[in-house]
């Protein structure tokens, strides 16, 4: 019962900005203009399994478009030169519109705009690669990181009113992701003086890997005695690190962060034993792409494009209030799925290629 | 009489502790010591268990660099042989337990099919090992990307119990890393196969001269090295509850530097297994103790490369030269040659 009112409300969500602009004449939407055309959607690391259900999002987008004749996939596999030699390689095989994921920052700039100049409608989405739209690229399909780290940070005050000490955690150093995040954090608990901010500012890189979260966690679980919230933008990378901790005798503080289902699961298995663990979590974000990839149609291939140009950041769960979802997790699918997504989780489980 | 002497000497000589050993023993104790003295939480019991089955994982891997390292290559291969043995032993079972050990045979299978490509093309093509190891891992990758779609699934409850829980309240994952250690060492230090593969490693000529069947030595090392990497993807596996498909990206570059810490020239021959994996200790409870001063992330970058050059210089320059180059006597001399 609690899983099905999750999978509503998460179908909810994640179609709420992607459907708006959706709307079909005879099962095509208007974002499916009528000239054909190939795509390309390369990825700065493509080597888990949230980019696996982000990038089978895509497919699915582009299965609506009788348009996109093709859709080309490039894993940059964590390495700036192949992202970087993988946009141009999307370029020479003559796509007309390009999604990127310049996980690498800055430094795919040069590379964006190259593509642009050979006149692929260009999106880079969801990390900032810097540049102008218009310029160097088509435009930039955000999501509004500031406002997750706003949702946190309220969610916080409202549950530990007497303030704690706050570690932060999040990707590689310097990610514009984890930046806004913070500055959203500092906005709402900066100013009541009661929160402290620990470890490195603005946040403690692990580069969303699971073995370096691990690390870092352990590192700051035994610096600091007195953890009162961890943050984070990948909460399935940390289950090792607090299952490890808590099975140490620590005890597992409130966490706000993104889904997924190893994260609710963990909750489930310890919410008995571990008094102060609540958890919160913001959408994960898999659909984020749909919007990247609407728009990128659009514009190559002469549909209408969508309204919204930033993806939103959404409440998903909620231990304490139970709005908008109670934590449930699916014992009966993977721990790598995300209920947030528009895309099933039943069917995120029978995603095994790309 | 005479002839027990001479035994006792062989036998002294081959206890004797490496200069290798000592210096990296040396070094993990300073740094323990100072880990206590400026960052006591390094030390702590949440600490450690949480960094030392990571070093155990790269302890293990860099026993498998230390006999390729010995017969004179260097394995490139090491991010794709592990991050495909992740992958493998956590999609292939996809949360089902009864498919675990096949995952794990197939693993090893591919590691020894891995380990003969490598050694065959190094061996017989006369390929460079940079060279062949490096195209090695892009088909590794391939293979993995090809089998996966790049995304491994979470760890079976199985493999995380096989590696995460403890006999004396210590995860197995140590002492895996232990006893691959000790295997190791009794291998090349115990048994003719050891002594021969040290003799090929550091003259294959010479060796070749000797009746030694040098390729079959030298392809060995590099099937060793991937059987080794394997066991340290299992390991890893367990560890992580929902792993990355690039788990072994992080392996190569510190794998050639803890066989180096270790003492093993990168020259080929002699091989001094347990202080590389003692490297590996010296080296994660470095990442830990600079995480646990809290400076920032460039500061940490930066002290561990220091480190690690200075580790590192300690073999790599000759410091008798130095010294001579700046001693008195050399100075006064330089004065006395003509203008």
């Amino acid at each position: 019962m609690v899983a099905s009112v999750i999978s509503v409300a998460a179908l909810t969500i994640a179609t709420s900005v992607v459907a708006s602009s959706s709307s079909s004449a005879a099962g095509v939407p208007s974002w499916c203009g009528p000239k054909k055309i190939t795509m390309g959607f390369t990825d700065g690391f493509g080597g888990n399994s949230w980019r696996l259900v982000t990038t089978a999002a895509v497919r699915e987008e582009i299965k609506l478009c009788p348009s996109v004749t093709k859709l080309y996939y490039a894993d940059g596999q964590g390495k700036t030169d192949k992202a970087i030699s993988d946009i141009k390689g999307m370029v020479a095989k003559g796509v007309k519109a390009l999604v990127v994921f310049p996980d690498a920052g800055e430094a795919m700039l040069p590379a964006l705009r190259s593509a642009y100049k050979a006149g692929v409608v260009t999106i880079p989405y969801r990390v900032w690669a810097g540049g102008t739209a218009g310029k160097d690229y088509t435009m930039w399909v955000g999501s509004d990181f500031v406002n997750s780290g706003r949702q946190w940070g309220n969610w916080i005050k409202k549950n530990l009113p007497n303030g704690g000490n706050i570690l932060r955690i999040s990707g590689p150093a310097g990610n514009s992701q984890g930046a806004d995040e913070s500055k959203g954090l500092e906005e709402v608990l900066g100013t009541t003086g009661k929160y402290k901010f620990i470890g490195t500012a603005p946040f403690e890189p692990t580069g969303w890997d699971p073995g370096k979260t691990q690390e870092v966690l352990t590192a700051a679980i035994a610096k600091y005695p007195k953890i009162d919230v961890i943050t984070s933008d990948f909460g399935p990378s940390m289950v090792s690190a607090l299952d490890a901790a808590a099975k140490s005798g620590w005890k597992v503080p409130a966490i706000a962060t993104s889904d997924g289902n190893v994260l609710s699961c963990f909750y489930n298995d310890n919410k008995a034993t571990q008094p102060d663990f609540k958890l919160m979590t913001v959408s994960t974000q898999n659909d984020h792409s749909r919007l990247a990839t609407q728009w990128a149609v659009a514009l190559a291939t002469g549909g209408k494009t969508p309204k919204a140009k930033i993806f939103p950041s959404n409440l998903f769960e909620d231990s304490v209030s139970g709005k908008p979802s109670p934590v449930s997790c699916r014992k009966d699918l993977p721990g790598d799925v995300y209920l947030s997504a528009q895309m099933s989780g039943d069917l995120q489980a029978k995603l095994k290629t790309n | 009489m005479s002839s027990v002497q001479t035994r006792e000497v062989k036998r002294s000589a081959r206890l004797q502790i490496s200069r290798g050993m000592k210096t990296v023993l040396a070094g993990v104790i300073i740094l323990y010591v100072a880990s206590a003295l400026l960052a006591p939480t390094s030390v702590s019991r949440v600490a450690q268990f949480g960094m030392l089955p990571f070093a155990a994982c790269l302890a293990i891997v860099g026993l498998g660099q230390t006999l390729v390292i010995q017969q004179g290559g260097i394995d490139l291969s090491v991010a794709g042989a592990v991050s495909l043995t992740v992958v493998i032993v956590t999609w292939g079972p996809d949360r089902h337990d009864n498919r675990l050990i096949p995952a794990i045979l197939a693993a090893f299978a591919a590691a020894i099919i891995t380990g003969f490509i490598n050694g065959l093309l190094i061996t017989k093509t006369k390929l460079n090992s940079i060279v062949a190891t490096l195209g090695v891992n892009a088909l590794l990758y391939g293979f993995m990307m090809a089998l996966s779609g790049g995304s491994p699934r979470r760890t079976t409850d199985r493999l995380a119990h096989i590696t995460n829980d403890k006999i004396f309240g210590l995860p197995h994952s140590i002492y895996l890393g232990i006893i691959c250690a000790i295997v190791v060492t009794i291998l090349l230090k115990r048994t003719v196969f050891g002594r021969r593969f040290e003799a090929v490693g550091a003259n294959p000529r010479a060796a070749l001269a000797t009746g030694l069947k040098v390729e079959r030595y030298q392809v060995g090392g590099y099937v060793g090295a991937q059987i080794l990497y394997c066991i340290a993807g299992v390991v890893l596996g367990g560890v992580i509850s929902q792993p990355t498909a690039y788990q072994g990206d992080d392996y190569v570059l510190p794998s050639v530097a803890i066989v180096v810490l270790g003492g093993t020239s990168l020259l080929g021959g002699r091989g001094f297994p347990a202080a590389s994996a003692l490297a590996a200790l010296f080296l994660k409870q470095l990442d830990m103790f600079v995480l646990s001063l809290g400076v920032p992330y460039g500061v940490r970058t930066l002290v561990i490369s220091i480190s690690l050059m200075a580790g590192i210089a300690l073999y790599a320059v000759n410091w008798r030269s130095v010294r001579s180059k700046f001693s008195p006597k050399n100075k006064a001399g330089s004065e006395l040659q003509p203008a």
